[in-house]
């Protein structure tokens, strides 16, 4: 079997990180339009950020909205390299099932 | 790479499609959700087109080719909920995002405005210089297809859209055709060619996403009969 990214291969962080990847290289998300598009719990999204960002595969930005603070999420370089990587080895896996 | 024991297994490839599956999916979710929908905002602006220019031209036909002022109100009030319905949407589903994406459709929403926002006063400029009715409500009509269609043509630029490009040149043509056929059949062209083609790249638009999706589970249906065959055989 290739080698897959520990960090990405959980369900959780793969939806999560697909979905960081819809958005443009420039592009970062709030935590709670995150979480919408998610469907998790702030508890359980936040857990899963925190290791992807460990990882060095997500950034997170905090700023204020009036005195509300937002934070701001976005992959780094190496998080979309990561997932590509990812997504490469899993086409390779079928194509290399149906040979 | 993989041992090849005698017994078969479902193990990496059936993985992997489930993975391709959920990631799919996912990335279908995210960017419905956070992308204006299209076919929606086209349909709306299609039925408000279609239905408002044909009033305008029912209310033109007995008064000397000038619509009625009441025709002019149900064109008014139609036009101004395509807009509203257009900006909640939009501002709706761009909302909890930013960066480079975010300021270009911000900045193209707000030439919508502007654009329009100066509308009024050429219009009025040109009566108070004594244009005519008539030439009045046919640089209505022009202007206003320039305005959009040129809009669509920067917004094809902007996001790289082609469909976005065809529908700019259409309504740019429908503003050509829709100044020299004359009153009141102006409203006739606006109503069926401009309102038309609204409609005709709605159903575009949602013939391709139809078959994309269709592709979609198909192309995963035929990865999972792969591996069936591999666990079977």
């Amino acid at each position: 079997m290739a080698e897959l990214d520990a960090v990405i291969h959980a369900p959780a962080r793969l939806r999560v990180v697909a979905t960081l990847a819809t958005l443009g290289a420039d592009d970062e998300i709030t935590f709670p339009r995150l979480q919408q598009l998610l469907d998790m719990t702030a508890g359980n999204l936040s857990t899963h950020l925190r290791k992807l960002e460990d990882a060095g595969y997500v950034r997170q930005s905090k700023t204020h909205a009036g005195r509300k603070p937002v934070t701001y999420l976005a992959l780094t370089p190496q998080g979309r390299r990561a997932f590509e990587d990812y997504t490469q080895a899993l086409t390779g896996l079928l194509k290399g099932a149906g040979a | 790479m993989s041992s090849s024991p005698d017994r078969p297994h479902d193990g990496p490839e059936l993985a992997a499609a489930e993975s391709l599956r959920l990631i799919r999916e996912q990335q279908e979710r995210a960017r419905s959700g956070l992308e204006p929908d299209g076919r929606l905002l086209c349909l709306l602006w299609g039925v408000a087109w279609l239905v408002g220019y044909l009033v305008l031209w029912s209310g033109a036909r007995g008064s000397e080719g000038i619509p009625s002022a009441p025709a002019f109100v149900v064109f008014g009030v139609l036009l101004a909920t395509a807009v509203v319905v257009t900006i909640v949407h939009s501002v709706r589903r761009t909302a909890g995002t930013r960066g480079a994406s975010r300021l270009a459709g911000a900045l193209w929403g707000s030439a919508w405005f502007v654009a329009f926002v100066a509308y009024p006063f050429i219009i009025g400029g040109l009566g108070r210089a004594g244009a005519s009715d008539e030439v009045i409500g046919l640089v209505a009509n022009a202007l206003a297809c320039m305005i959009v269609g040129i809009m669509y043509l920067t917004g094809a630029a902007c996001f790289a859209d082609v469909s976005l490009y065809v529908l700019g040149v259409w309504i740019v043509l429908t503003g050509a055709v829709a100044t020299v056929v004359g009153m009141p059949t102006t409203y006739l062209v606006m109503a069926f060619l401009g309102g038309g083609g609204f409609l005709v790249i709605t159903l575009v638009w949602q013939v391709v996403e139809t078959r994309r999706r269709r592709r979609a589970r198909a192309g995963h249906v035929a990865a999972g009969a792969v591996e069936q065959d591999r666990t079977d055989g």
